[in-house]
């Protein structure tokens, strides 16, 4: 399924806040058919860059191709392309499971039998079939990850982008995410998700890119960023990160 | 055995009402950090305040001013009650809490419940609202001063005082058991239907009131006055009038039962403080029912939308509806809705009756005055804050929108969908008032015009709406509390709504003036025409806004987006 556009282009894209710099001219091209992990501390936007790529924020400069669609000139090409889970939003919670499902497979134009359908298929391999009726504000964490992640995967996008799957998931639940993206991707899909657990990434991702203070420092396959070393050494060493001596904070030991 | 760390040391300092008051004044200066129109929208709020405060100033102040004592009694029992009635209930039916402090936030800090309730009191202490009251009541000092001199001057003091601090608590218990109530889902409805019952209550009790204010001599208002003064509602006004006309032994217990009354209020706000703080962690999760019939579409679609076809606009018609029933917020604007447009036509037909005949005939109250002028006037205000209620549709839905501007939903078919969702429900209620009110004037021909005044006055308030909704949208804090408002949105939500419903009630000019110039005629005419008038304007301002929100969808989701 590798078209000849990558499944996501980023030029350039920038963003600031009342003058701050949050993202400082993001490049990158995201291969068709990659697992592609976006590192970054806390606060290197990592939301700001990927808010911007699928039209959720609008950049003050650059621009963003999803599978050769503009994002900003040609949304409705794109975002039809597009799968999305933004962290920290809020889904239309006060639906049930089911409800909220068969919401975004109409919102997306699809027909209400294949929503009917799929939205069964989903509910039942993610697990949340038994909430029956509990509102989706009702649900765990984890519940809430799967049910966004259900709503994104609904219309069968060709990208699927998401911001920190894998916050405050239980082991299970993260295992369970862990195989459908990995089902999602064999059969021809592309995502690009954020993180800062080393470890989900290094064990899923084809490509990573190392994301600090608003600009790309590291990027490649895994293999290329990371060389010999561990992914979290490569990590800490670009992002400037500090060890502790022991002596600071004496007074919590007794 | 547990690894032993080093003791806790006591603290070396300890909490006091004074941390959490410059907390507040902390938080609120941060809110208007960078924020010029916030800043403008405060001081614009502030004046407004001020103004009615020297009004309520000069009102309380006017039994001294002139001399007078014989209305002081009754200028401070219903003066003052009214204060504290409407401190208890304009929060819950109009305006919302500040919840600048909210409870939660000290949920893990070692506090005594004791030092929370003091504290929070006092942070609520310090608002413009308050020292709007506090000027007001002023004038109760002044008029105990002039008429029982030093002595009654200094008990006025302190019962304003006193009445100032009643007031606060009854408002903070109130909201907060309130609140409490409905954050359980379990016993949401019955609050709900509860405060619609309560609110429902000042309309009759205001009608009662200018019926009894007509029909009973002065003398036996005096003595309404005493019994007043006599309860919590009124106890801390009179204490100084009584003691200006010679019954000093009164002012010591009166101010003893504004006390008690202070002191069970306070009580009562720690107990739901409690809860409040605990908050989500107790309310559960809800009973799961299994078995669900029907495939996902079947369930998204309520009974109320069942007419909706299965594609974008059907959904978005059916999530509408099913927001609006469930979401708590939305929930309390329907009852405000139901509540007012019931008793502000009835109170300006009948009321208004009331006082063209007083000056003219005296003491007889029946129909006569109301004209299809009035009449049509206050179906245009019923109509226009209606549509009020929508100005802040997006700020409901908070960042939820982002699913909207990620499935790339054209902003016509959106503000057609929220506006067929909300007619859904407020369209039946518009018509019981259109029939209600005729009726209860004794005017049944005036029907077909109250109700295409209103038709009008609706659809004409829902396309400004349109715009208002897409350009002044602004977050509302994600918690679980119907009340809470953020800090400074409370002056910013009153500004947006009002400039928008100056510009519907312009709209909405046309069938008034129709009504005042057309005569019998319109009585027929205006349902056709205010049903073509309302629906071709909604239709234009979903059409036209809709451009709008097309090229401002990622601003809007920010500007609906709370800060965290």
């Amino acid at each position: 399924m590798t078209g000849e556009h990558p499944a996501l282009a980023l030029r350039g894209l920038a963003k600031q806040f009342d003058g701050k710099v949050a993202v400082a001219g993001v490049d990158l091209d995201v291969p068709a058919g990659s697992f592609y992990g976006l590192l970054g501390p806390n606060g290197a936007g990592k939301t700001t860059t990927l808010s911007m790529a699928v039209g959720l924020l609008r950049p003050n400069a650059g621009r963003a191709w999803v599978l050769g669609h503009d994002v900003w000139g040609d949304p409705v090409g794109a975002k039809r392309l597009l799968g999305v889970m933004p962290d920290g939003v809020r889904l239309f919670d006060r639906l049930s499971g089911a409800e909220l499902l068969a919401y975004h497979g109409l919102l997306r134009g699809m027909d209400p039998a294949v929503v009917d359908q799929r939205a069964a298929e989903l509910l039942d391999v993610l697990a949340l079939g038994d909430a029956g009726r509990t509102l989706v504000v009702d649900y765990s964490a984890g519940m809430k990850k799967k049910i966004g992640l259900a709503c994104a995967l609904l219309h069968g996008p060709r990208l699927l982008v998401l911001d920190e799957p894998f916050e405050a998931v239980d082991p299970v639940s993260a295992a369970l995410i862990r195989d459908i993206l990995h089902r999602y991707v064999s059969s021809g899909g592309t995502v690009v998700f954020s993180s800062h657990v080393m470890e989900v990434v290094e064990r899923l991702c084809s490509h990573v890119a190392i994301l600090a203070e608003g600009t790309i420092k590291r990027v490649g396959t895994i293999d290329e960023v990371r060389g010999k070393r561990s992914l979290e050494d490569v990590f800490v060493e670009v992002v400037g990160g500090r060890t502790a001596t022991g002596e600071e904070l004496a007074w919590l030991s007794n | 055995m547990a690894v032993k760390l080093t003791e806790p040391a006591a603290p070396a300092r300890r909490v006091s009402a004074r941390h959490f008051v410059r907390l507040k004044l902390r938080v609120m200066g941060n809110n208007f950090r960078g924020q010029g129109w916030r800043i403008a929208l405060f001081v614009v709020g502030a004046v407004f305040g001020f103004w009615l405060a020297a009004s309520g100033f000069f009102l309380f102040a006017a039994p001294g001013l002139a001399d007078d004592d014989r209305y002081a009694l009754m200028v401070a029992a219903f003066g003052g009650g009214v204060l504290v009635i409407g401190w208890l209930l304009l929060p819950l039916v109009f305006f919302g809490v500040d919840e600048t402090l909210d409870p939660a936030r000290f949920a893990l800090l070692p506090l005594p419940r004791r030092t929370l309730v003091t504290g929070l009191f006092a942070a609520a202490l310090v608002s413009v609202p308050v020292i709007a009251v506090l000027v007001a009541t002023a004038g109760l000092v002044v008029t105990a001063w002039v008429l029982g001199g030093w002595s009654a001057g200094l008990v006025a003091v302190v019962g304003v005082l006193a009445g100032l601090l009643l007031c606060v608590a009854a408002s903070r218990a109130v909201t907060s058991a309130f609140a409490t109530m409905l954050r359980s889902r379990r016993v949401r409805d019955l609050a709900a239907v509860l405060l619609a019952v309560a609110a429902a209550l000042i309309g009759p009790l205001q009608i009662f009131g200018l019926a009894a204010i007509r029909e009973t001599d002065w003398t036996r208002l005096t003595g309404v006055a005493e019994v007043v003064g006599w309860t919590p509602l009124g106890a801390p006004w009179t204490a100084a009038i009584d003691v200006a006309q010679g019954r000093a032994w009164a002012a010591p217990v009166k101010l003893l039962i504004t006390a008690l009354a202070l002191g069970a209020l306070l009580l009562w706000w720690s107990r739901s403080l409690e809860s409040a703080m605990l908050g989500a962690a107790t309310a559960g999760p809800a009973p799961t029912t299994r078995g669900v019939a029907g495939g996902a579409v079947a369930q998204l679609f309520p009974r109320a939308a069942g007419w909706a076809r299965r594609g974008r606009f059907g959904a978005l018609v059916a999530r509408e509806c099913r927001y609006w029933w469930r979401d708590a917020r939305r929930r309390a604007n329907l009852i405000t809705i139901a509540v007012v447009g019931i008793f502000v036509p009835a109170m300006v037909n009948i009321g208004g009756t009331g006082f063209t005949l007083d000056e003219e005939r005296g003491l007889v109250a029946g129909g006569g005055g109301a004209s299809p002028v009035l009449l049509s006037l206050s179906m245009v205000f019923v109509g226009v804050l209606a549509s009020i209620t929508l100005a802040n549709q997006f700020g409901f839905d908070g960042s939820a929108y982002a699913a909207h501007v990620v499935a790339d939903v054209p902003g016509r078919l959106e503000l057609r969908a929220r506006f067929a969702a909300f007619s859904a429900y407020v369209l039946p209620m518009l018509a019981v008032v259109a029939v209600a009110i005729p009726l209860v004037l004794g005017e049944p021909g005036w029907i077909a015009m109250a109700a295409g005044s209103l038709a009008a006055a609706y659809g004409a308030g829902l396309a400004v709406i349109g715009f208002v909704s897409v350009l002044g949208a602004y977050s509302l804090p994600e918690t679980s509390n119907p009340f809470a408002l953020n800090s400074g949105a409370g002056v910013a939500k009153s500004a947006f709504s009002l400039v928008a419903m100056l510009a519907s009630t312009v709209a909405g000019v046309p069938v008034v003036v129709a009504a005042a110039l057309l005569g019998d005629v319109w009585l027929w005419l205006a349902l056709p025409f205010g049903v073509a008038y309302g629906l071709g304007a909604a239709l234009l301002g979903s059409y036209l806004a809709g451009d709008v929100l097309d090229r401002r969808q990622p601003e809007l989701l920010a500007t609906v987006t709370p800060r965290r």
